[in-house]
């Protein structure tokens, strides 16, 4: 049962997390839901991610199962492929009081699921992990988008709790419906 | 039939509301229109190999876009001459042919109908293969842009494009080397017409200071001084704006080309290096025009941004919805990491989480769906900015407006919207072809301003 548990990735087993730390890791991704839905941004981006965040959705095609071209790498174009610089000034233009999009505000809630945990080596304060999402956006009187997706995550572990050092974020539609992705997924 | 003057009035430069929500509109569009001019297919670039491929549509047909063995570039439309399906579902990928799921027939590479199954058994062999090929496309390359037109009266693509493929070069190949188009592209739905942001790449640098003004504020640049409108500024010294026969127009902002990417070193460096190269081959007007930004739509829905070099084609899904498609345009003898460089900035403004892009889907949506009210509709839409301020110009073809901010090309695009949906073919609209720039003639704009010696 433990291998299938464990993680295979290019040829290397990872192990699970344990289950007390897989509880603080879950724990962690609500508190991370609760900030971004609350649009606490700033705090978010200070607090849950390191200075060497890559932040990437990469853009994906509908390609024959035959069709052997190698996956997106962040060489490629991508929606998103920021480093922390980048992403504080998407997270200060909200802040700028000039985004008549978001003005009234939209709500934006995160549904997180099937969280799992891998260590990166023993004693790591590195872990490797994927999560589900359901993000549904109310805009205006009658707009209601989904994007529906997982993440990959390289999350580590500070004295100030996890930080957030790289996202991989696999959106599921090719085709945007939504009248832009301008949000932390 | 549409009555076209009281849906466009050039001389006062408005337009009906009607014309972003109205089925009749739109269907006389696909036909006249999207069913008459040169559409924007793919980049040469993107199918370099015999056998690529890439599927899109012109106006709502479904096309495939394949390398020829020869090198040549091929157009069908992507529908079964059995019954009717689809025979490729990937977006690109390489092919020796194209097998229909439903009942499997198998067409070349170029198009032919090479088999059919049980094809003497059952159809006795009635099936005449050769008047079965899914059926061809007029393709015409200009500059490594491939476009494709399903009318065989329309002039070829260099004379459709006129005047504006000369300003084109000024970039496209005014250093000698040459542009591409670097995908796959990111692709979304917004529910507008596709008019609204054609009409708002080929000539809306009013609404840049104060829609994207948190953009503008954030990113800092040559164009901070756009937000909110708020500095005095020299606007008719800043920029041009142009049209030209067939609805094609532009605006440049000089010296601004890269102004919206915040790391653009590289890009500099390469603008500046280039730059007297565009001077010696295409002379000091364009070499002029080389290191501006650029807001360019080609008529109908190929719109572009030089300088921060985003590519978009607006598909039209209906009179209400659009699918975007969204490339970046870089020159082929920049460095690998400035191209990379380039095409990460421009995504950041213009992708679907674009820190400019992300200010306008609001506006493009509202301004077409108010219309589904029956006393809006009947309103109609001013476009008079920089009216009179333009005219021939004694240097730059087509008509020249003052200032970059000003709806000249807005002008532009609308007096070719009404003539192609007005004519009954591409000879009606060639018989204009003296008479198309007649709401500018001799005016005497540009004459007076060098008289005041402006």
């Amino acid at each position: 049962m433990a291998a299938l548990q464990s993680l295979n990735l290019d040829g290397k087993e990872y192990n699970p997390v344990s289950m007390d730390l897989h509880h603080q890791i879950s724990q962690h991704y609500f508190l991370e839901a609760r900030m971004l839905q609350n649009r606490q941004y700033r705090e978010w981006l200070e607090n849950l991610v390191a200075k060497d965040i890559h932040y990437w959705i990469p853009i994906f095609e509908n390609r024959y199962s035959k069709d052997k071209r190698p996956e997106p790498t962040p060489d490629d174009p991508a929606i998103y492929n920021d480093n922390y610089d980048e992403l504080k000034q998407r997270v200060e233009r909200l802040y700028t009081g000039q985004v008549w999009m978001e003005d009234p505000p939209s709500r934006i809630r995160y549904l997180i699921t099937n969280v799992e945990a891998f260590q990166t080596a023993d004693n790591s304060d590195e872990f490797m992990v994927y999560c589900n999402f359901a993000i549904i956006r109310h805009r205006q009187l009658l707009e209601r988008t989904e994007h529906v997706g997982g993440r990959e995550d390289r999350l580590r572990r500070t004295d100030d709790g996890f930080q957030l050092a790289r996202r991989k974020i696999n959106m599921d539609a090719r085709v945007t419906v939504d009248k832009n992705t301008y949000f932390f997924a | 039939m549409n009555d076209m003057d009281q849906l466009v009035d050039i001389e006062n430069s408005t337009q009906s509301k009607k014309i972003f929500l109205d089925q009749d509109i739109y269907e006389q569009e696909q036909e006249r229109i999207f069913g008459r001019c040169w559409l924007f297919l793919a980049h040469e670039s993107l199918i370099p190999k015999a056998g690529d491929f890439m599927t899109t549509t012109m106006g709502e047909d479904p096309v495939i876009v394949v390398r020829q063995k020869d090198g040549s570039t091929k157009a069908f439309i992507n529908s079964c001459t059995h019954r009717g399906n689809k025979v490729c579902s990937a977006e690109s990928g390489n092919a020796r042919s194209f097998v229909c799921n439903y009942h499997g027939w198998v067409f070349g590479s170029d198009g032919s109908l090479i088999d059919v199954p049980l094809n003497e058994r059952c159809y006795h062999g009635t099936i005449d293969k050769s008047t079965h090929g899914l059926p061809g496309i007029r393709v015409e390359s200009y500059r490594g842009f491939l476009f494709g037109c399903f009318d065989q009266d329309a002039p070829p693509l260099d004379e459709f494009l006129g005047d504006f493929g000369w300003y084109l070069d000024t970039w496209m190949v005014g250093a000698g080397g040459g542009v591409e188009l670097i995908g796959p592209a990111m692709k979304s739905i917004l529910n507008c017409n596709w008019k609204v942001p054609a009409e708002n790449f080929v000539g809306d640098a009013y609404h840049v200071g104060w829609t994207h003004a948190a953009a503008l504020e954030v990113l800092g640049g040559e164009l901070a001084g756009l937000a909110g409108n708020q500095a005095d500024m020299p606007y008719d010294d800043l920029g041009l704006q142009f049209t030209t026969r067939f609805g094609h127009g532009f605006g440049v902002i000089r010296h601004a080309a890269a102004s919206i990417h915040v790391k653009r070193e590289g890009y500099d460096k390469f603008l500046r290096d280039t730059l007297p190269a565009v001077a010696e081959n295409l002379g000091q007007a364009r070499a002029d025009l080389y290191d501006g930004h650029w807001n360019c739509t080609t008529f109908p829905n190929c719109s572009f941004l030089y300088g921060t070099n985003t590519f978009k084609v607006w598909h039209p899904r209906g009179p209400g919805q659009i699918e975007v498609w969204t490339y970046t345009i870089v020159h082929k003898d920049m460095d690998e990491e400035t191209k990379k460089e380039i095409v990460k900035q421009a995504i950041r403004s213009f992708g679907t989480a674009g820190t400019l892009e992300s200010d306008d889907g609001d506006n493009m949506t509202n301004c077409t769906h108010t219309n589904q009210g029956r006393m809006t509709r009947k309103g109609r839409m001013d476009a008079t900015m920089g009216i009179r301020h333009e005219g021939h110009h004694p240097v730059y073809p087509g008509i020249v407006g003052s200032s970059f901010i000003g709806e000249t090309s807005y002008r532009g695009f609308y007096r070719f919207y009404k003539e192609a949906m007005s004519a009954e073919s591409w000879g009606d609209i060639r018989a204009q072809d003296n008479h198309w720039d007649e709401a500018w003639k001799d005016n005497g704009f540009w004459e007076a301003k060098a008289g005041k010696g402006e």
